[in-house]
């Protein structure tokens, strides 16, 4: 193999895949690096074995080939060089790297020992083309309710499901909900793609990227964005029937202003780190006024006040944190809140008219 | 059929490749299918699908010639049933930030836990042979005995924790399953975890180490936790805060802990106080050795539960013959009912004489009365010149008497040879020093625990 490639171009690719080549892993080979030719292209990938990356980028290939390389030293040499022009080259299952007056030459193996990066059924019917900026908000919206328990590793993912033409994202840990609409679907989809790969798509969105393509079969998930091919496992398993524990209507309900309500939970919050992020909110419905009330047993206690439009009197106990993270993912400037009593689940969504968004917290004990 | 042409196609590959690529590739992998169409491998997932498929597939096809199967072709599949039994395990409740306020209840708790298979109690570790019925019991052990059963009735309640301690094979085990196998009869439902310290330890470190989760919830969401063997925890710092900290929300939760060890609490050694004083404080009962007619009783119930009805002579030569542990006296019965059944005779007397005197007679060959001494004499730290000496210091007294009791208990010399061996000119000082130790092993815990770690010493 040998070939020439920007620094830069060569750069982004090693810093993007590199992450996923780990260390930490029985097989020595995946700590490794891919770099293969491909046409005119140069292939850089790894993978863990849950999820692969690769990258194609452009380069002057004057012998085809491929090798792998440890991952590490080659993304933090290649990230070190000036932004000029690097000389790859294959001699005896060693790499030279040569690039103005750098040069350097990295023990390789034989690409024959990496393993076989999973290819797609291209003619599956399940695929989407979805804007960058959407994708971006759903995930980014339901993947705070994951679950990180690998004991229950359905909850460790977020269900892609289809609902009545609609593709929905959803996610739980088992103390919360997300639901997200994303797009209009002719196919039937269900499957759970885990928050790790979806945290790597996330990190592989660049500012050029303006569309993913998603492409699913039975057992796995292609995300393809520019010349980054993500492909990953999917969770195996069926994911709990979410829709019936969405409340239907709500007793009291509380519609008020997005930014009050987040700091009336951020300052509640600072004296609800004792006991356990617990703070109180008490809706009255002639006074008009939401009220968050939090104890900190050694320093003090807060309660703040906003004006809130209210339908009926209620109290509710929950985590502040769970309660932020929730009003940080929704969109829109007025947000309503709904409870049943002190032990139902609660339910927190934008009041545009077409929300495509809720998030459900269960309260705490109180 | 399938799995064991697959377990040899297995067994062939493995020797060809490195054991990491093994593990990889071939860890859950299975023959689910073969006709004439061809045959179907399940692989765990896609990645290993395609290296199946690229990298392994002509060498499994030759291998499969060599067994006489030549498949038109090989088809992969990623299935991972292999892994079901492993999701459908106990869910584990996610730590929640507090201890006290905890959410009213899971979102999940009637959706997905009911499509789950029904999560039978977790019955972790229990062997249900274990039972009080039959279990035997007698002087030694009556008061362990009595109190398991309380516990049993009503775990949580009294005597928590309760803490059993006693040398091998005496029953620790024994009972600590039967508590848990009686609470489990009365409640189904109730979670009981049964492990030995050693790998409450070496989750601990796993935990630490891969930063696995869930290790502090599986010992906390239980209802009823039995530890044993806890002397093993000595020296291990981390461990014993994680234990601490496990022990005390179980406590303050009313949940029973039963714990046992080889050591009353406070003699094990690097056990920090405030372990020792939270097991000192429900109920710690030494369980002893158990008695002639107790082991009589064993061995009767034994021989019985083996469908051979032994004669009074030989139950009593064996009780007699066999002091130290009831592990051992079960081996020596077995030894007699299979030696005897072996050679069509009768398991009597004469037959256990003829085969376990070598048991009997194993010991004293290897001990002398100097090693008794010296050993007594080190144990107290003295000199062996000390002991033989005429001083009456209470500081050497004791532990002369002690050497004494026990050159007669190990080697039975008689009272004569024991005062010359201590440098005494009269052999009633010898009667008197074995008959007073000999009462003071009943009542004296400390005489007895000396009396005891000396003898282990000198089989060791």
């Amino acid at each position: 193999m040998e070939l020439i490639v920007t620094q830069e171009k060569l750069n982004r690719a090693l810093s993007a895949v590199s992450r996923i080549a780990s260390i930490k892993t029985q097989l020595p080979i995946l700590s490794n690096i891919l770099l293969r030719t491909d046409g005119t292209r140069l292939l850089v990938a790894a993978t863990n074995l849950e999820i692969a990356i690769t990258q194609y980028i452009g380069a002057k290939i004057i012998k085809p080939g491929s090798i792998t390389i440890p991952a590490r030293l080659m993304s933090e040499f290649i990230s070190s060089l000036p932004k000029e022009s690097v000389e790859l080259k294959v001699v005896n299952d060693n790499l030279h790297i040569k690039s103005g007056s750098y040069n350097s030459i990295i023990n390789g193996f034989i690409a024959d020992e990496f393993p076989e990066l999973p290819t797609i059924n291209e003619s599956s019917s399940i695929q989407y083309s979805i804007k960058v900026e959407d994708f971006k908000q759903a995930v980014s919206q339901t993947i705070i309710t994951a679950s990180n328990d690998s004991a229950r590793p359905v909850l460790t993912g977020v269900y892609w499901n289809s609902h009545q033409g609609q593709l929905y994202l959803a996610a739980t840990d088992g103390y919360r909900l997300s639901e997200r609409r994303l797009v209009e679907t002719k196919s039937e989809v269900s499957a759970i793609i885990p928050t790790q790969t979806l945290q790597e798509v996330l990190r592989n969105i660049t500012e050029e990227s303006d569309q993913i393509d998603i492409l699913f079969d039975e057992t796995q998930v292609r995300f393809r964005i520019n010349d980054t091919e993500i492909i990953s496992r999917l969770i195996d398993g069926n994911f709990p029937d979410y829709r019936q524990l969405v409340p239907s209507a709500s007793e009291t309900v509380i519609t008020i202003n997005k930014a009050d309500f987040v700091r009336i939970t951020k300052i509640a919050g600072l004296f609800a780190r004792e006991s356990g992020g617990s703070i109180t909110l008490t809706a009255d419905k002639k006074k008009k006024t939401l009220s968050v009330h939090s104890i900190a047993s050694q320093m003090g206690e807060n309660t703040s006040e906003t004006d809130a439009e209210i339908t009926n009197d209620g109290q509710i106990t929950l985590n502040y944190r769970y309660l932020s993270e929730a009003l940080s993912v929704t969109d829109g400037d007025i947000v309503e809140f709904g409870f049943n009593g002190k032990i139902a689940p609660c339910i927190l969504k934008s009041t545009k008219t077409n929300t495509d968004y809720y998030h459900i917290i269960m309260p705490l004990k109180s | 059929m399938l799995h064991s042409l697959w377990q040899s196609v297995l067994g062939e590959i493995e020797l060809s490749v490195s054991h990491a690529t093994f593990t990889t590739w071939f860890k859950n992998t299975e023959l689910i299918s073969q006709n004439d169409a061809g045959i179907v491998i399940s692989v765990p997932n896609i990645f290993a699908k395609k290296q199946f498929e690229v990298k392994f597939n002509d060498q499994i096809k030759t291998i499969l010639a060599k067994n006489g199967i030549n498949p038109k072709q090989i088809n992969y599949i990623v299935s991972t049933t292999g892994k079901h039994t492993r999701l459908n395990r106990e869910t584990t409740v996610e730590p929640t930030a507090s201890s006290s306020l905890s959410p009213a209840d899971d979102l999940l708790s009637n959706s997905s836990r009911s499509q789950s298979a029904p999560t039978p109690a977790v019955t972790g570790g229990l062997n249900p042979r274990y039972t009080f019925d039959n279990f035997i019991v007698g002087s030694s052990n009556d008061l362990a005995y009595t109190a398991s059963r309380a516990v049993a009735a009503s775990p949580g309640v009294k005597y928590n924790p309760i803490y059993l301690y006693g040398g091998v094979g005496l029953g620790k085990t024994h009972l600590m399953q039967a508590i848990g196998n009686e609470i489990i009869k009365n409640d189904p439902k109730t979670r009981i975890v049964y492990i030995s310290i050693e790998t409450f330890v070496n989750e601990f470190l796993d935990h630490i180490r891969f930063k696995k989760k869930g290790f502090s919830d599986k010992y906390r969401n239980v209802d009823v936790l039995i530890v044993d063997d806890m002397q093993f925890i000595a020296g291990k710092e981390k461990t014993q805060e994680e234990f601490f900290h496990t022990f005390n929300h179980l406590h303050q939760n009313n949940k029973q802990i039963i714990i046992s060890s080889d050591k009353p609490p406070k003699s094990i050694p690097t056990l920090t106080e405030r372990l020792r004083s939270r097991f000192e404080m429900g109920m710690a009962i030494d369980i002893q050795m158990p008695d002639f007619e107790t082991r009589c009783a064993i061995l009767n119930i034994k021989a019985s539960l083996s469908g051979v009805t032994l004669k009074q002579d030989t139950i009593e030569y064996l009780a007699t013959n066999i002091k130290t542990n009831i592990r051992e006296l079960e081996g020596a019965l077995n030894q007699l009912l299979a030696y005897a059944e072996m050679r069509g005779i009768e398991p009597d007397i004469s037959t256990a004489e003829g085969l376990l005197g070598n048991i009997r007679h194993s010991r004293p060959q290897h001990i002398s009365s100097k090693q008794i001494i010296d050993r007594t004499a080190k144990h107290f730290q003295l000199d062996a010149n000390e002991i033989c000496s005429e001083k009456r210091d209470k500081y050497i007294v004791v532990p002369r008497q002690i050497a004494m009791y026990l050159l007669r208990s190990e080697l039975h010399l008689s009272f004569p040879k024991i005062a010359i061996e201590l440098g005494r000119k009269d052999h009633t000082t010898a009667i008197h020093s074995v008959e007073k130790i000999e009462k003071a092993i009943k009542l004296d815990f400390l005489i007895r625990e000396q009396v005891a770690s000396i003898r282990e010493k000198l089989y060791a």
